[in-house]
């Protein structure tokens, strides 16, 4: 257990089209206000000046009951970002009050944000909620995954004990697109039943919303990125969602869920952005 | 003698009428993602049945409709249009698979459908509160539009026909039991004898979900786990060959 005063961090991070000097079509930091823990690194762009790179990163090392970190993203009109974490975010025990973390994301008109966190481990005897909007103005694209491991499973815990929230929402024009709840309180038998974890440790999901989607695509990525031999246990699944997809994994391996995520992310980045996936430095 | 109780007896053979399997909006075609967990031998037993039914019960995607369910019939009895409205597409894009937000939405439709046909222009049944069914089922249905998700037409047709909030919750989450433990009973296959030994059983876990759907707070969303009936349906929307439409 780690035993330290909690935090109040904020991030606010604005992204736009660079003003009257530079190359027209290029994205910059506009805005930029952080509290710790949490930080934002110096942006960086491999792809050329009109997509933005960056990583978001938790100086703590980790969350602990009583924490409360707020992140507020902004996207001008036709801004081109995809945002990371530089490490992997720990949920700790709690003795019992809850951490939060609230991420409200706005992306403008005809513009892309990529969020492709690493993933987030989540301690047996965590209390951690989490509450995600987002806000997609019109032609506005998002594209996210997220990967969870719910237990230290390295060292043979099981998240028998302790409560993980998360509600994330979907919203363009003022229209409600995908409405995310999920509340795992650890237990044994949330543990192994097949409406829960069914015994795996990992749950990753990977949305995509603003892109309307073919009937055909479906069936096409699921032939095409699902591993032919997956782990024993391990569930990959499809569907549309309104203006989108999504995709769900539940499965002993965090390696093979991300192997998933980032081959959907390379056969559709394409589809969504009219671009070749490039290689992302942080995921090595 | 007892006196008859005119008003209660009414609603009550109306919630026996929108409960009962004969109601024409098709809830036997669906299975909720059973079909493939049958197929993937997840589901083998009555027993499995049960389980995977109770697990969903306690905080799977039926525990957030009853929630949603009881909020409502409240707002449909103040007549607050607006909320019922938002609510119905909140409820709406928390169906994360398509078969599961088809089936929703063709249960709605159908019922609202039916609910057009029976309450314009002779007003059928009247509620408690002596307001008048033909009356407000049309200005709700103009204000939802073409699109109602089944809670929310469920929610309507049982507030404008007097029906207690508490009857109205036990009716859904037995109808969704039935309906399902009758797709179990096919697909598996389990006896008859079985199939309504296991509905028994539920009794006190759709009971208790309704209790729980009307005690809790308002101001913040249910707390429930999709994982597992979101993959379920996922699955079957990619399995070969099907009975059900989800």
């Amino acid at each position: 257990m780690v035993e330290r005063a909690a935090w109040r961090g904020r991030l606010e991070l604005a992204f736009g089209q660079r003003g009257d000097r530079g190359t027209p079509g290029s994205v910059a930091v506009t805005h930029q206000h952080a509290v710790a823990p949490l930080k934002f690194q110096r942006p960086f762009y491999p792809e050329g000046p009109d997509l933005c790179h960056g990583a978001l990163l938790h100086t703590a090392g980790g969350v602990v009951g009583g924490d409360r970190l707020d992140i507020d993203i902004h996207l001008g009109p036709n801004t081109n970002a995809l945002l990371t974490t530089v490490a992997a975010t720990k949920l700790y025990r709690s003795t019992g009050a809850i951490a939060r973390q609230h991420t409200h994301l706005t992306v403008g008109e005809g513009a892309c944000l990529e969020w492709f966190p690493q993933d987030a481990i989540a301690f047996r005897g965590c209390n951690f909620e989490q509450t995600t909007r987002i806000d997609l103005a019109a032609g506005a694209r998002w594209c996210g995954w997220e990967l969870l491991r719910f237990g230290r499973t390295a060292r043979g815990e099981q998240f028998t004990a302790g409560r993980w929230r998360s509600h994330l929402e979907v919203w363009q024009d003022d229209q409600p697109l995908w409405v995310d709840l999920q509340t795992l309180e650890g237990s044994d038998d949330t543990w192994h039943s097949p409406n829960h974890l069914k015994g795996c440790p990992i749950i990753a999901t990977f949305a995509l919303l603003g892109a309307p989607c073919d009937r055909d695509l479906i069936p096409h990525l699921r032939q095409t990125t699902i591993p032919e031999n997956p782990s024993p246990n391990a569930e990959f699944g499809l569907t549309r969602l309104p203006q989108g997809l999504l995709g769900r994994y539940r499965g002993p391996s965090s390696l093979e869920a991300r192997q998933w995520l980032q081959t959907l992310w390379r056969s559709l980045r394409p589809h969504y952005l009219d671009r070749p996936a490039a290689p992302v430095r942080l995921w090595g | 003698m007892m006196i008859p109780d005119a008003e209660g007896d009414r609603a009550l053979l109306w919630l026996l009428q929108l409960a009962s399997p004969a109601l024409p909006v098709g809830g036997y075609a669906y299975s909720e993602g059973l079909e493939a967990l049958v197929a993937a031998g997840d589901l083998a037993t009555a027993a499995d049945l049960g389980t995977w039914l109770r697990g969903e019960l306690a905080g799977g995607a039926i525990a957030l409709d009853l929630a949603m369910l009881v909020r409502q019939y409240r707002s449909i009895a103040l007549g607050d249009w607006g909320a019922v409205v938002a609510r119905d597409r909140w409820l709406a894009a928390t169906r994360e698979t398509e078969e599961l937000r088809t089936q929703s939405t063709q249960m709605g439709r159908s019922l609202s459908q039916l609910l057009d046909q029976l309450f314009q222009p002779d007003p059928a049944p009247r509620s408690p509160q002596g307001q008048d069914a033909s009356t407000s089922w049309p200005l709700l249905h103009r204000a939802l539009g073409d699109r109602c998700t089944w809670t929310t037409a469920f929610a309507a047709a049982a507030a404008i026909g007097g029906v207690g909030i508490e009857a109205m919750g036990l009716a859904y989450g037995q109808g969704w039991a039935g309906n399902l433990v009758t797709a179990a009973v096919k697909a598996i296959p389990l006896g008859q004898t079985d199939g309504q030994r296991i509905l028994l059983t539920l009794a006190g876990a759709i009971a208790a979900a309704v209790e729980n759907a009307i005690a809790q707070p308002e101001d913040r969303a249910p707390d429930c786990c999709t994982w597992g009936l979101s993959l379920a349906s996922m699955a079957h929307e990619a399995q070969y060959a099907r009975l059900f439409r989800s």
